[in-house]
């Protein structure tokens, strides 16, 4: 749907009066998505949704009703529901009520038509490429190439109508052998697909499962680790999840709360929410259309600043950093563009700098382990590599590792100067790959 | 949405007779409602009701498949949805392996509805809010507790299904399910929690009834005292000993360690890329001793109340009960059309789609660990030295689903058969062979239940499943415990 026509129809559905409040969130999103593995394309898909997500409130009570038919007379249906829920909930005194914001900044650079035009037959191509480079290697392809469109428009009665449309492109890729023993990973992902570098993709996912053949095990420990950009990106992501929230500051669960101003990592990290980071070109604005605003989290290992939406600000006393999730999402607000400040050093150099250490590609299935230590659990995965003087010795099996983050963020050595945009679980990163001391490495996965 | 326009869609979805080189099409057009209740620390956090209405057509062209979706529901539409997939198909094309070919089936002309006594949506919502903030409201009268929360939902999912070989399945399924939390944070993230009936709550295909069924209230007093006694207990040590579980942690590992490694397309490497393999590569089947001789393990999607369960699949294929292991001995997997020939077998019915929006995947349904013969008592009492540990809250296991580290909420020590201190982070480690090898007792049926897994994550776009795994508590020898 065209934008001014979008706007208008949301802003007719959502005129209210009588102490009435009506706010009217659309989120559309259209993927295209071609899976493949053992060198075959087995899924290839497009699907295409719209949804209304409308809450009304009543003064202080509010409804809450979503749907996914978007002509006008579907809308006010919709409003409809969310009124009568609305009469049905409690009060809250802490709701914040629905506010008028101003325009955000536009984001043009996070919308590309290349993007939004790149069909089945193209992305059918370019795994071709990755599969023919996988085979010359005798090693299989498996992967996904994914196109995403999305539209996001927020409205509501005091007169809030925020626009943005973005575009995603994502190519990720493993070569594994037979045994998947030796296995390589690497992805790209770009606003624009005609930025998107596949050739590296390909190459560093082919050189590593060539170089991790025949992994040898290796004895649990503390050791020097080497965390290419997307393990740090994974971890960064927890570690949001723990801390960053105003949900989890408000109710004293975040490790930032009680802490602010003190030091909780180590003096070289700096953590900022940064959607306008122009490598990653975040949304301008929130779900409530609250305009963002950048927000430094920890700074030189000070803890300075989470991000809040309005009903946590409220909750804290303070103000939204325009950080609402969809209103559907009960987790709270959440930096979706964590940037950790580069370091100033080529990886390349991290790496021939140190002794003795292990190389990790990428982490597997990380969880919490113990809440109060912000531990993770999860094993190494895709490339593991023993270092020594500087060069590659020889792979490893994959490990178990359970870095406890805070500390972990305490022991950094050397931070790559280059980083990478690294999607994962709706958020975007920009992270370099660091060298960390003392890192827990436990029992391997024997895949041998 | 009128039935007619559905079956109207339907039919011109899978229509073939015009377009060539398509052997097979299937449409399924899903209505999906959904209720949210939730109170948080005497708040309302969320009350909510969602509707979803859409369709989406997979063709099989030239041995490769396509699929393509769309919330516009209409015959013209989803004639234009077909062709795109067959479109989408043709770029499948490029770099097919070997051509699927799938064995006809004789279509099915069927209905079927989750048999419930009160229908959710009947209840008015104002009585369940109520519900809701009375239980949340007895949490908080309880000593030392100041993070409490109760939540509830219930899912309505109208599911039709339209073949080009001529089934027609009307489904209607219910899913409601509740559950609650009795914390106590003291900041710096120094913070406990125990759950009822188990984390993220328990949840069936059943109505309204569930709730009462579940008896919440009578499940505070002890959720409390137990938060209690975790805010002053020391860490889990790290040792080696006998390690029992409750139903609902047995529950997990059987999701993790069995339910998933033995879905065959990830065992073919359709996840390789994003959820992983499993070491239970075909090879194994009919050889590899998976557990103890106590393990006996199946597949059943017509598990009375199961969350997995179901009378067709979105395959259109039936529901039945399927052996997985048997007495230790592996010997099926859960299987699709495309995959279940390649062991030599017909489908069990264990394609599923998270929405109409979605391309159906091999997922588990209802995954049940046959109960045995020794009460959770007899099994502590038999038990020198270990620890008993109770209600999920973290898993992790490696790609290929062998070494793994899943924890409790709460473990209590066992020392000459009695149970002793409690210790908070619970966690313990293991290898899956070795781990259900060393599997001595079962619970009995009395103590047996199914639980259910309201939002199983499977992959891109990621797809959240209901499934359900039926469980007794369980004992294990020689398990290495703590973090």
């Amino acid at each position: 749907m065209e934008k001014e026509t979008l706007l208008k129809r949301l802003a007719d559905a959502s005129r209210a009066s009588d102490g009435k409040q009506i706010e009217l969130v659309y989120i559309e999103d259209r993927t295209a998505l071609s899976r493949f593995a053992e060198n075959v394309i087995h899924q290839n898909i497009e699907q295409a949704d719209h949804r209304i997500l409308a809450r009304v409130s009543l003064g202080d009570r509010v409804g809450l009703a979503v749907g996914n038919a978007v002509e006008p007379e579907a809308i006010t249906g919709t409003v409809q529901k969310a009124t009568e829920i609305a009469e049905n909930q409690n009060s809250d005194p802490d709701f914040p009520g629905f506010i008028a914001s101003p325009v955000a900044p536009p984001a043009p650079s996070a919308y590309s038509s290349a993007t939004a035009g790149f069909s089945a037959d193209q992305r059918a191509t370019a795994i071709k490429t990755a599969v023919e480079a996988c085979s010359k290697a005798g090693l299989m392809a498996s992967g996904l190439f994914k196109i995403e469109t999305k539209t996001v428009a927020v409205v509501n009665s005091p007169g809030t109508a925020q626009y943005f449309a973005e575009t995603a492109a994502e190519f990720s890729l493993t070569a594994s052998d037979d045994t998947a023993a030796a296995a390589g990973w690497a992805t790209g992902y770009q606003r624009d697909v005609d930025k998107l570098n596949a050739t590296q993709v390909i190459d560093t996912a082919v050189q590593k499962a060539v170089a991790s053949r025949n992994p040898r095990p290796y004895p649990p420990g503390e050791y020097t680790v080497i965390l290419e950009p997307a393990a740090v990106g994974q971890l960064l992501l927890f570690l949001g999840f723990l801390g960053f929230g105003g949900g989890s500051f408000a109710s004293g669960r975040s490790f930032m709360a009680r802490q602010m101003g003190q030091l909780i990592t180590g003096e070289n990290i700096t953590i900022i929410e940064d959607p306008f980071a122009p490598e990653m070109a975040g949304m301008p604005f929130d779900y409530e259309g609250v305009p963002k605003k950048r927000v430094v989290l920890i700074e030189n290992g000070i803890a300075k600043g989470v991000v809040f939406d309005r009903l946590n600000a409220k909750k804290a006393g303070m103000e939204s950093t325009g950080h609402a999730l969809p209103p559907d999402n009960s987790f709270g607000p959440y930096p979706r563009n964590m940037a950790i400040s580069a370091g100033t050093i080529p990886f390349k150099e991290v790496i021939a700098t140190t002794r003795e250490g292990v190389l990790i590609t990428h982490f597997w299935y990380l969880n919490y382990l113990n809440p109060r230590r912000v531990q993770m659990t999860g094993t190494t995965l895709d490339g593991t590599f023993l270092i020594k003087d500087g060069k590659i010795a020889h792979p490893i099996i994959n490990m178990r590792a359970t870095p406890a983050l805070l500390e972990m963020f305490g022991r950094v050595e050397a931070i790559a100067d280059e980083r990478i945009v690294y999607p994962q679980f709706n958020s975007v990163m920009l992270v370099p790959g660091m060298k960390i001391t003392g890192f827990a490495l436990g029992e391997d996965t024997d895949e041998g | 949405m009128s039935d007619s326009l559905i079956e109207k869609s339907g039919a011109a979805a899978v229509d073939l007779a015009k377009i060539s080189g398509v052997t097979y099409a299937d449409c399924r057009v899903v209505h999906q409602t959904e209720e949210q209740i939730s109170v948080r620390n005497g708040a309302t956090e969320t009350l909510s009701r969602a509707e979803s209405i859409g369709l989406g057509v997979r063709v099989l062209v030239d041995g490769c498949w396509g699929f393509a979706s769309s919330a516009e529901l209409t015959p013209e539409s989803a004639t234009e949805l077909r062709d795109h997939a067959v479109e989408i198909a043709r770029a499948s094309g490029k770099l097919a392996g070997e051509r699927v070919n799938l064995e006809p089936v004789r279509g099915v002309v069927a209905s079927y509805r989750t048999p419930i006594v009160k229908n959710p949506f009947e209840i008015p919502l104002k009585e369940k809010l109520d519900f809701a903030g009375h239980l949340d409201a007895l949490l908080r009268a309880q000593e030392g507790l100041n993070q409490t929360s109760v939540a509830m939902s219930f899912e309505r999912e109208r599911r039709f299904f339209f073949s080009s070989e001529g089934s027609k399945i009307d489904q209607e399924i219910f899913r409601s399910g509740a559950g609650m939390t009795a914390g106590i944070g003291g900041g710096h993230g120094n913070a406990v929690e125990r759950s009822y009936p188990t984390s993220g709550g328990q949840y069936e295909t059943a109505g309204y009834e569930l709730l009462e069924r579940l008896q919440l209230e009578a499940g505070i007093d002890k959720i409390a005292e137990e938060a209690r006694a975790l805010m002053q207990a020391p860490e889990c040590p790290q040792k080696t000993c006998t390690l029992v579980l409750s139903g609902d942690l047995v529950s997990l590992q059987v999701h993790e360690s069995i339910g998933h490694p033995l879905e065959l397309d990830r065992v073919y490497g359709s996840e390789r890329n994003f959820s992983g393999t499993s070491f239970a590569t075909p090879d194994h089947l009919g050889k590899l001793r998976y557990g103890s001789e106590l393990v006996n393990v199946s597949a059943d999607p017509t598990a009375a109340g199961g969350l997995g369960s179901f009378a067709f699949d979105d395959e259109g294929m039936p529901a039945k009960n399927s052996p997985l292991i048997v007495n230790g001995l592996l010997v099926g997997y859960l299987t699709s059309r495309e995959t279940a020939p390649r062991i030599g077998a017909v489908s069990n019915a264990s394609m599923r789609a998270k929405s109409w929006a979605y391309l159906p995947l091999i997922r588990m349904t209802n995954i049940v660990l046959a109960p045995g013969d020794k009460t959770l008592k007899q099994m502590i009492a038999e038990t020198d030295d270990g620890i008993y540990i109770q209600t999920p809250t973290t898993w992790s296991i490696d790609d290929r689903r062998e070494n793994f580290q899943l924890g409790g909420e709460i473990g209590w020590l066992i020392t000459g058969g009695k149970l002793g201190a409690v210790v908070k982070n619970p966690v313990y480690s293991g290898n899956t062979v070795e781990f259900w090898n060393s599997c001595d007792a079962i619970g009995t049926a009395a103590e047996y239940r199914i639980w259910g897994t309201p939002s199983c994550g499977k992959g891109q776009p990621g797809q959240t499943i209901a499934t359900g795994q039926g469980t007794a508590p369980a004992r294990f020898t020689n398990v290495k415990i703590g973090g």
